[in-house]
């Protein structure tokens, strides 16, 4: 491992309206490391990165690359001194194959003057992926990439233009467990060969097997920068959090749900699956096999499944999104057709999606708006009129429940961080009056003590409430901790129920091996 | 020094507000060339009549980029407005004519622009044809449901309809008056309604919208249908400020008027951003832009065109910077 200096960022301040989102951080990263940056929702790490990046002019504080102060006025500039941001929301071209859009992301010729050759362009991207060990098939479109083959695409566009600085904002949030591993495979080879790293991330483990080193961040101020080796994940979450932390994971007891199994033998269940099929209408959609499945009132049931196993596609077929091709579906024992989220909104149910950026969030709105744009009913007065009072109370209300870090509840919604996003998003979920919610990926991109909070809010609210929880999710602790019920999904199939009384980690795990 | 640094405080704060204010976006250019003209001649501009006669050529053109403007709201496009205010005022001509009633005539227009924007709501919102083309084919099929109408023929001497230019000594004409009340209901709906909130949701993420459960269609098929109310209107406004005549081709090119409103009143045709009060402000842009031009002598309309156009770039180019991408 090399030790030399890559990058130096230092007395770095950023501040937004209202917020000082970097607040005088100083970072230093070296060649041949893996460094990780952790910190709450809302920390300042992508703000950081952003600034390292060239989007954001820091009001304060100095780059230096390779010990020479460099001055950042957009991306361009970055790239020409060799870093680049790999992050999940950089738009990639779905019709063009892995090659074009390496070719375009990658930006490393003159448009202008050179002729775009393709086969030593080929020629050269397949010895950059054979260094550093990227198996991807370059003439495959975009469209049928994995999330996990599309942030290595992003990863080998940057090592086209000779990137030695990576960033890596959230790269793991959307992948499965083995995508995963082959993401940290490349990672490794990275290192080797001298690059430098910085890689976000909210999940501790991960952070302690794969850096070299770890800064923490809180509330836009730099805690610590410790060698992951001599730390353990206690005391990483409190160094994040900046107080001991809670109990995390389990947010109900094996006594819970011996108050709901006594009712499956002789309730009729809310909403009831009977050998559902689906026939996909695009590509990327993964059909439904002969799915059962039953939801009882005030029952958490989770579906457990990695990334692509046709849990999205479950909840989009139970609002009306995914057509049923065959099988019934059944309202309170009643067979009856939803055809459409309207439809769904009619029987109460809603369906908060995973991808926050493309079907969660409305970008112009403030975070008070996004949040009641479901459950507008309740807001209005004299039958049409918005009333801004009670929406006010509404917000504020939601915002101090669950943690969400916002200047006012009018700010818009673009200016908060990922993770305060997402939760803007379950607030949106928990005010409409439904009587099934189904949370789709609820806690990806979350830090950990929020999860908690989150699935304590998830678990609460339908067991105060009487509110059913359909929780889609490719995290088995999320399944294990919050469910009376998880049902194992591979394929587009159900292929295990369990009902959550000393239930065995592993084994479920072992049914996806 | 001390003055530079005071200038520059100001010059903060002036930034602050144009930039935080989506309505500024459309006041400030406005004042600026209120001010130009009143500088360029104050006796001309400033004159009672002048000021009536902008007023009287705003009304029409307000009314129907108000129709237009929750539509681009919408994230939509509606290319009819110019034939619906046609064929409304050539109906409302013709009612005038054969009945001699004019309450009739009017109740007709409306009924004839609402059912011009029922239509192009269901062609959009049920049929989910694109709304560039489904209005695109109403702009066509009501112009000829125009000249078919009315046989070619120009129908003039309507002097009932001065009852909208009266102003009984104030130089703003009642019709104008009652364009700005219609305005104002319009603004409320936008901005203080569960459908204004939703007809900018649409602009904003559609997706996002239909996936809470919000009966869209509806939104979109209503958005269509109040524009098409809004046409009859500036049909009718269109007789009484437009020398009481209708002719086969009157009103044709208004679309694009409408939609260059809305642009300069800041009305992003990206959808889900601008202020409701844009299209009026826009209309009286357009409006007293080209009575510049008249001052200045120019009374060749490809010119006159020709710097409208101009104008319009510029103010669309304003309006996007510093975002990432339109379309
Ligand atoms: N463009 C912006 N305008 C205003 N405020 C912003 C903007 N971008 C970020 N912020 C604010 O800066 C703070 C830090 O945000 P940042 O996105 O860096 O957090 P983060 O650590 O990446 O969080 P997460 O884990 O949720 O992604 C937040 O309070 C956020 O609301
Ligand atoms: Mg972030």
């Amino acid at each position: 491992m090399e030790d030399r200096q890559a990058l130096l960022a230092e007395n770095i301040v950023k501040r937004f309206p209202g917020v000082v989102a970097v607040n005088n951080v100083t970072f230093e990263l070296r060649y041949g490391e893996i460094h990780g940056l952790l910190g709450q929702n809302g920390a300042g790490k992508s703000t950081l990165l952003r600034v390292i990046y060239g989007v954001h002019k820091p009001d304060h504080g100095n780059i230096y690359i390779d010990g020479r102060k460099i001055v950042l006025k957009s991306p361009r500039d970055a790239r020409m001194h060799g870093i680049a941001l790999v992050h999940q929301e950089i738009t990639v071209i779905p019709d063009l194959t892995v090659l074009e859009n390496i070719a375009l992301l990658g930006f490393s010729w003159n448009w202008l003057t050179s002729r775009f050759d393709y086969a030593s362009f080929k020629e050269y991207i397949d010895r950059i992926m054979s260094r550093f060990r990227v198996e991807l098939e370059l003439s495959e479109k975009v469209r049928n990439l994995s999330a996990a083959e599309r942030m290595l695409l992003q990863v080998v566009a940057a090592l086209s233009i000779n990137a030695k600085i990576l960033l890596l904002d959230e790269p793991t949030s959307p992948l499965s467990l083995h995508e995963i591993e082959r993401l940290f495979d490349v990672l490794n080879q990275l290192r080797k060969e001298g690059l430098a790293t910085v890689f976000v991330t909210h999940r501790v483990n991960e952070a302690i097997d794969v850096c070299d080193r770890i800064t923490i961040l809180r509330n836009g101020e730099k805690i610590a920068t410790v060698e992951s080796r001599a730390i353990d994940v206690h005391t990483l979450i409190k160094l994040m959090l900046g107080r001991e932390p809670e109990e995390l994971y389990k947010v109900r007891t094996d006594k819970d749900v011996e108050l709901v199994i006594g009712r499956y033998a002789t309730e009729i269940p809310l909403i009831e699956m009977r050998n559902v099929s689906t026939q996909p209408q695009r590509a990327a959609e993964m059909p439904l096999k002969k799915i059962n499945l039953k939801i009882y009132e005030g029952e958490v049931v989770a579906v457990f499944g990695f990334v692509g196993a046709g849990k999205t596609e479950l909840g989009k077929a139970l609002i009306g999104l995914t057509k049923i091709s065959h099988g019934d579906f059944l309202y309170m024992g009643k067979r009856v057709k939803i055809k459409s989220p309207v439809d769904a909104v009619r029987y109460g149910i809603f369906y908060l999606p995973e991808d926050r950026k493309i079907e969660g969030i409305i970008p112009h709105f403030t975070v008070a708006s996004n949040m009641d744009i479901s459950s507008l009913n309740i807001v209005k007065r004299f039958g049409i009129f918005v009333d801004g009072a009670r929406e006010l109370r509404i917000s504020l209300d939601m915002i101090k429940r669950l943690n969400i870090v916002t200047s006012s509840p009018y700010a818009r919604i673009t200016q908060l961080s990922g993770g305060n996003q997402q939760k803007v998003l379950v607030a949106r979920a928990m005010l409409t009056k439904a009587r099934l919610v189904i949370f789709d990926e609820p806690t990806v991109g979350i830090d950990v003590a929020t999860k908690a909070e989150i699935r304590r809010l998830i678990f609460r609210y339908a067991r105060e409430r009487g509110v059913s929880s359909l929780v889609l999710t490719s995290d088995v602790d999320e399944a294990l901790g919050l469910a009376d019920r998880i049902y194992v999904m591979r394929d587009g199939e159900i292929i295990r129920e369990y009902i959550n009384r000393n239930v065995d980690r592993d084994e479920i795990l072992k049914n996806l091996a | 020094m001390a003055l530079k640094s005071s200038i520059n405080s100001a010059l903060a704060k002036f930034k602050h507000f144009y930039s935080s204010y989506e309505l500024s976006r459309a006041l400030v250019p406005l004042i600026v060339l209120i001010i130009a003209s009143i500088a360029m001649s104050p006796q001309y501009f400033l004159n009672p009549m002048n000021i009536k006669v902008v007023l009287m050529q705003i009304t029409p053109l307000a009314l129907i980029a108000t129709g237009e403007m929750p539509i681009i709201l919408m994230g939509s496009i509606d290319l009819s407005p110019g034939s619906a205010q046609a064929a409304t005022a050539m109906i409302a001509a013709i009612l005038t004519r054969t009945t001699n009633n004019i309450l009739l005539a009017i109740m007709a227009a409306v009924a004839l622009g609402t059912l011009i924007g029922v239509i192009n709501g269901v062609l959009v919102a049920k049929l989910r044809i694109y709304s560039f083309v489904a209005t695109l084919a109403a702009l066509v099929i009501w112009r000829s449901f125009v000249i078919i109408v009315s046989g070619g023929k120009l129908i003039y001497g309507l002097t009932q309809y001065a009852m909208f230019t009266q102003d009984f000594g104030t130089y703003i004409p009642i019709g104008f008056v009652l364009t700005v009340f219609i305005i104002i209901v319009v603004y409320v709906l936008l901005t203080r309604t569960v459908i204004g909130r939703y007809i900018y949701g649409l602009g904003s993420n559609e997706e996002a919208v239909r996936l809470a459960g919000v009966r869209a269609d509806f939104v979109k098929f209503l958005a269509f249908t109040i524009a098409g109310t809004l046409y009859g209107l500036g049909g009718v406004m269109l007789i009484a400020m437009g020398g009481f005549a209708v002719d086969p081709w009157t009103a044709r090119g208004n679309e694009l008027n409408a939609i260059a409103s809305c642009v300069l009143g800041g009305i992003m045709l990206t959808g889900g951003s601008g202020h409701p009060l844009g299209s009026l402000l826009g209309a009286s842009m357009l409006t007293i832009l080209t009575n510049i031009l008249v001052l200045l002598g120019v009374t060749e309309i490809a010119v006159q065109q020709t710097v409208v156009g101009i104008v319009l770039i510029a103010a669309a180019t304003a309006l996007t910077r510093g975002l990432r991408y339109v379309k």
